[in-house]
């Protein structure tokens, strides 16, 4: 076809102007509804209440018994959760990669945890936590509990809570994780998989030279995608145990905002948390839009 | 004795496969299971230890003479015996208790029958049976939760007007990414997903004073507006994907036989579009009704759903029957459209290009 015809000639044209008419929406959306509130509140993080330039805001926040707590809090479950569960669905995703009846069944129920609100899902290990709740049913029926015995899941140290919680989380990411995997295992072409065998090597080498570095944009989605989210776990906390046990940096925007929203330093310090959420939020994206090949990089993956 | 040891191992290997996908499918759905079987359980039984598996369907009783009016006893599965549960002359009390406590909703004159029995039938004891309400748990959450069903309705509403916002701000620039090429596309690119991550929790804060001044705040429109800053990127990125997937010769045909482009885009691109649109309004649908912080810090009198449901376990103590029933209500519908849409999350999982 040559540019003579008229929908060439009609795209020639049009082409200039109309892809930026119809991302136009879209900007001036995000301007007024993203960028002036980030913007605004980054800007005020620097004010007095006056209006004058401060770092006492900052202080206030770094300065704060609980920081360091749900600093830490917060970089545990991220570090230990995000390993257990990729390292969960690797191993899971590699044992199953397979066509076999009921896969699709399976696939959907594995696609269940990630699908449920984090409201249902605190509710559903609530009553399973509680003393008298289903766990320890299940215990004395699978005869591991001895009648009368019970044990306390939610007592006890912050060390424990922490695990439960990574525990909690891994339910819920390690299926959908894998399926992720599985995915990318799937586009392996099998003939790959097979010359690494005919050349000699066994299932680790193959694993180690072949299928991970062939898995390996997916799996920096993936781990990216969940780090993010990671970040930001608060729910099943605060659901569980309530707020201020075991303070975490999300927990603390919402205890601030919304648990004592009468405070002179309410509005700051939930302010406060949620920048530096935020900021670690934003290098964690960046880094992901780094590999993502944002900056000038060949691959282009995405949620 | 076996002829064909290979195909033994086979077999063997088959079912130990099966086996682990079993496990590991139940050990999914098991906490859900329960959930399931909780809120179908009676007050009764869901503070008894070990908790049933699954809820009864119906409630054997006793009834017989006590000093101070009738002995009502409820037959114990686990301990196997019949418990007396209530000792009263007043029948009104016996039938709250059998509806609330048992979950058997069972009128005053029917009492009335069953006493004549005892009196005239001139036994000791009498045992009848009285079916379980199941779905009472349910009812009973929406009536003793303040705002469940206007939140309920509120939610619903808002995924709606953040489907309608995100779907016609988003797939517009969904089609220009997939059919143009221009300056900046890259950059607009990846600032849309850059937009995707960030915190939604972050900009809530000050939304809430934005809000105010366009008198949204506390409104679904409001949660609508903050909603679509997530959804919007991730229409963006859905719909380009829809509309790469659709052969640019097809447009070109319908151009050359004389459809001008707007034509071309109602009569061709827009029909082949609509079951990946529809996936992407069903993918926005499940990330308003599931949201939880924004929605906590955005509403004061007027909560969503979530919300609610939130609230009631924040302060739960006891009832976990109705705690399950409210969790579940909140569940169903995310689990209906996961269902519909899986195929598109499996391949969103699985890594998207523009």
């Amino acid at each position: 076809m040559t540019a003579s015809t008229p929908a060439k000639r009609f795209r020639d044209l049009g082409s200039k102007a109309v892809p930026y008419l119809l991302i136009a929406p879209v900007v001036i959306y995000y301007f007024f509804f993203w960028f002036r509130p980030v913007l605004v509140t980054l800007i005020k993080s620097f004010q007095t209440a006056a209006g004058a330039f401060t770092l006492q805001n900052y202080h206030m926040v770094l300065t704060d018994p609980d920081f360091l707590v749900a600093l830490r809090n917060t970089a545990i479950i991220v570090l230990f959760s995000v390993t257990l569960e990729f390292l969960g669905a690797l191993f899971l995703a590699l044992l199953i990669n397979r066509k076999f009846t009921g896969s699709t069944f399976f696939l959907f129920v594995a696609m269940i945890p990630m699908a449920l609100p984090g409201v249902a899902v605190a509710a559903m290990w609530l009553t399973g936590l509680t003393a008298h709740g289903w766990i320890n049913s299940l215990l004395y029926y699978l005869g591991i509990l001895a009648e009368g015995a019970k044990i306390y899941w939610l007592a006890g140290s912050e060390w424990k809570l922490l695990g439960l919680i990574i525990l909690i989380d891994a339910w819920q990411v390690i299926p959908s994780m894998m399926i992720i995997l599985l995915a990318g295992l799937q586009n392996i072409p099998e003939e790959t998989i097979e010359a690494g065998y005919v050349f000699g090597g066994n299932f680790i080498t193959v694993l180690r030279k072949i299928t991970m570095p062939l898995l390996g944009p997916t799996i920096q989605t993936a781990v990216i995608l969940r780090l993010i989210s990671a970040i930001q776990i608060w729910l099943i906390i605060v659901l569980l145990v309530g707020f201020s046990r075991m303070p975490v940096l999300v927990e603390r925007i919402v205890y601030y905002y919304k648990e004592v929203p009468n405070l002179d330093i309410s509005l700051q310090m939930a302010s406060g948390y949620a920048i530096v959420v935020s900021f670690i939020v934003s290098m964690v994206a960046l880094l992901y839009l780094k590999v993502s090949g944002a900056f000038g990089g060949k691959k282009e993956a995405a949620q | 004795m076996n002829k064909n040891p290979i195909k033994l191992g086979k077999l063997v290997r088959r079912t130990i496969f099966y086996l682990f996908i079993v496990t590991l499918a139940v050990s999914i759905i098991l906490p859900v299971f329960f959930l399931v079987s909780l809120s179908f359980l009676s007050t009764r039984e869901s503070y008894s230890f070990p908790l049933p598996l699954l809820p009864s369907l119906k409630t054997e009783y006793s009834l017989t003479h006590s000093d101070r009016g009738y002995l009502l006893s409820v037959y114990d599965k686990f301990d196997k015996e019949y418990q007396t549960v209530l000792d009263t002359a007043e029948l009104e009390k016996m039938s709250v208790y059998m509806k609330n406590q048992i979950g058997t909703p069972y009128s005053i004159p029917k009492i009335e029958e069953r006493i004549a029995e005892l009196e005239n039938g001139g036994k000791d004891t009498i045992f009848f049976s009285v079916r379980k309400n199941l779905l009472l748990n349910y009812t009973t959450f929406f009536q003793i939760t303040r705002d469940a069903v206007p939140a309920l309705l509120r939610s619903l509403q808002i995924a709606g007007l953040t489907i309608l916002i995100s779907l016609s701000i988003g797939s517009m620039a969904g089609y220009a990414f997939a059919r143009y090429v221009f300056a900046g596309r890259d950059v607009l690119k990846f600032s849309v997903l850059f937009v995707r991550m960030f915190p939604g929790v972050a900009i809530a804060l000050h939304m809430a004073i934005i809000l105010a001044n366009m008198g949204f705040y506390d409104k679904p429109i409001g949660l609508a507006l903050v909603y679509s800053v997530g959804s919007i990127a991730l229409t963006v990125w859905i719909t380009a994907s829809v509309f790469m997937g659709i052969p640019e010769s097809l447009e070109e045909a319908a151009q050359v036989f004389g459809a001008t482009k707007w034509q071309t885009f109602l009569r061709v691109t827009f029909p082949l579009a609509l079951p990946g649109l529809a996936a992407a309004a069903m993918y926005t649908f499940l990330g308003a009704w599931t949201e939880t912080v924004s929605a906590i810090l955005l509403t004061q009198f007027n909560p969503t759903f979530s919300v609610v449901v939130y609230q009631s376990l924040l302060g739960a103590v006891g009832n976990v029957n109705l705690t399950a029933a409210g969790g579940l209500v909140l569940a169903i519908p995310s689990l209906i459209f996961t269902f519909f849409i899986r195929k598109y999350i499996q391949q969103m999982w699985g890594g998207m290009t523009i």
